[in-house]
C-alpha cells in the first residue's frame, strides 16, 4: 500500500504554490509597468522568488547540513524584513503623494509612529526574549517578532491615517498595504508562539500555518493588482459665470 | 502556573488578532461603504461658524468668569465646552468627506475643477487635523473647567478657508446649485 505523508505533501504544496504566484505577480508588475510606480515592492517579489530557490535547493539538497540551511534562512528572513519595510515607505509615498501638505505632515507623525513602535519592539525582545536555547536562531525569530510589529503597526496606522483624513487609496497600494498587513500580524502572533511552544508537532502546525498565511497574502496582492482600478466619483463640470462668482466671494470677505 | 514567555506570547498573539481584525474591517468597509458626498456638503454647510465663534470666544468667557458664581461658571463652560466640541466634531467628519469630493476633483479633466480640488483637499486635510487638536482641547475644558482657554482662531480660519474654497468650487459645477456633483462615491 503506498504511504502519504500528508503533512510533508501539504507543507511543500503551501511552501512551492506561494512562491509559483509570486512569479505571476511579478509578470503582472511588469504587464501593467507597475514595477516603475512601486519600485521596491517589485524588488522584494523578485527577492523572495530567489530566497525560495536558495532556501529550496538547500533543502532538498542531500549534502546540505541543517545547520547551513539555519544560516541561510536566518540572512534571507533578515534581509527580508528590510526590504518589508522599504515597501511600507514606498505605499506611503504613494497614498500621500499628491497633498504636498500631508507629504509634511504626515510622514513626520508616520516617523513618531515608528519610534515609538521601535521603542515597544526592543523593550518586547529585552522583556520577553522567546525561546533562549537556540541561541542566534532563537535571536533571528525575536528580530522578527519585533520587526513584525513594528511593521504591522505602521501598516496599521497608514489605514487608519487614511481612513481618519479621507484619504483616497490606489488599488495596488492598497492591496499591498493590506496583504502586508495580514503576512505581518500573522507573523507576529506565529513567532510569537514559536517562542513559547517548542515542540516538533507545535513547530510543524506552526510552520503550516506560516505558509498558509503567505499564500493568503500574495492572493490578496494579485487579486488587487488585477482588478481595474475604480471609477473615481466623476465631478460634471458646466463653468457659469465666473466674474459673478468672484464678486460673490469679494462680498462675503468684505462682510467678514 | 501560566509562565511569563508564555502570557507574553499569548498577549503578542491577542495584538496580532486585534490588528488583523482591524486590517479585515477597513477593507471591507472601503468596499462597501460609499459617503454621501451632498449630505456631508449639506451637514458641512450648517455648521453655524458664528455660534461656534462664540461659545470659544475669549471675552465672553472672561465676562461669565467676572460675572457668575464659580459653580456656576464652572457648570456653563462645561456645556458651552461640550458644545463647541460638538461643533468641531462634525467639522472633522464633514472634512473627511470634503477631502473624498477635493481628490476627486483633483482627478477632473477640467483644469479649474482639478485646480479647485486641490485646494479643497489641502484644505479639508488641515481642517481635519485641526479639529482633533481642538477636540483634544476642549475635551480638557469640560474635564477641567477651571482652567483658562485661549481663542483658538486656526479652526476657525480653516473653517472658512475650507467654506470658501467650497463654495468657489461648487460655482463651478452644474446640476444642484452649490453641489460639486458625484456620480459615484
Amino acid at each position: 500500500m503506498l504511504f502519504i505523508d500528508w503533512h510533508r505533501l501539504l507543507f511543500f504544496f503551501l511552501w512551492i504554490t506561494p512562491h509559483v504566484l509570486l512569479g505571476v505577480l511579478a509578470v503582472v508588475l511588469c504587464k501593467r509597468r507597475l514595477y516603475r510606480e512601486l519600485p521596491c515592492f517589485f524588488a522584494y517579489v523578485l527577492y523572495e522568488i530567489a530566497e525560495f530557490i536558495l532556501l529550496f535547493t538547500l533543502y532538498v539538497v542531500p549534502n546540505v547540513a541543517g545547520e547551513h540551511y539555519k544560516y541561510a534562512y536566518g540572512a534571507t528572513l533578515l534581509l527580508s524584513i528590510v526590504l518589508r519595510f522599504g515597501v511600507i515607505d514606498e505605499v506611503s509615498k504613494n497614498l500621500f503623494r499628491e497633498s504636498p501638505f500631508l507629504k509634511v505632515s504626515a510622514r513626520r507623525s508616520l516617523q513618531c509612529v515608528t519610534g515609538l513602535l521601535i521603542a515597544i519592539g526592543v523593550l518586547l525582545a529585552a522583556y520577553a526574549p522567546g525561546d533562549s536555547s537556540a541561541k542566534w536562531y532563537a535571536g533571528v525569530f525575536v528580530v522578527n517578532r519585533g520587526a513584525a510589529m513594528v511593521q504591522c503597526g505602521l501598516l496599521l496606522a497608514l489605514l487608519l491615517f487614511s481612513s481618519f483624513l479621507g484619504l483616497s487609496w490606489r488599488r495596488p497600494a492598497f492591496g499591498i498595504a493590506l496583504g502586508l498587513g495580514v503576512l505581518t500580524s500573522a507573523d507576529l502572533a506565529m513567532f510569537a508562539l514559536r517562542g513559547a511552544f517548542t515542540s516538533e508537532a507545535a513547530l510543524r502546525f506552526l510552520d503550516l500555518l506560516m505558509t498558509g498565511t503567505y499564500l493568503v497574502c500574495i492572493s490578496i496582492w494579485i487579486g488587487y493588482l488585477l482588478t481595474p482600478e475604480l471609477e473615481p466619483a466623476s465631478v460634471t463640470v458646466v463653468p457659469r459665470d465666473e466674474v459673478e462668482t468672484w464678486n460673490r466671494e469679494f462680498q462675503q470677505f468684505l462682510k467678514q | 502556573m501560566v509562565s511569563p514567555a508564555m502570557s507574553a506570547a499569548w498577549i503578542l498573539v491577542g495584538v496580532a488578532f486585534c490588528a488583523l481584525g482591524i486590517l479585515l474591517y477597513v477593507a471591507i468597509r472601503s468596499r462597501t461603504r460609499r459617503v454621501d458626498l451632498e449630505k456631508a456638503v449639506q451637514t458641512f454647510r450648517s455648521l453655524d461658524i458664528e455660534a461656534f465663534r462664540n461659545l470659544v470666544d475669549a471675552a465672553e468667557e472672561a465676562f461669565l468668569r467676572n460675572n457668575l458664581p464659580p459653580r456656576k461658571f464652572r457648570e456653563i463652560k462645561r456645556q458651552r465646552a461640550w458644545a463647541a466640541l460638538m461643533y468641531a466634531w462634525e467639522a472633522g467628519r464633514a472634512a473627511t468627506a470634503l477631502a473624498k469630493i477635493g481628490q476627486a476633483a483633483q482627478r477632473n479633466s477640467d483644469p479649474k475643477i482639478a485646480a479647485s480640488g486641490v485646494q479643497v483637499a489641502e484644505s479639508a486635510f488641515r481642517l481635519r487635523l485641526q479639529t482633533i487638536a481642538a477636540c483634544l482641547r476642549l475635551l480638557t475644558e469640560v474635564l477641567l473647567p477651571d482652567l483658562e482657554s485661549r481663542p483658538v482662531p486656526p479652526l476657525v480660519d480653516q473653517y472658512e478657508r475650507a467654506a470658501e474654497t467650497l463654495f468657489r468650487l461648487s460655482r463651478f459645477s452644474s446640476g444642484l446649485p452649490g453641489f460639486v456633483r458625484s456620480k459615484s462615491a
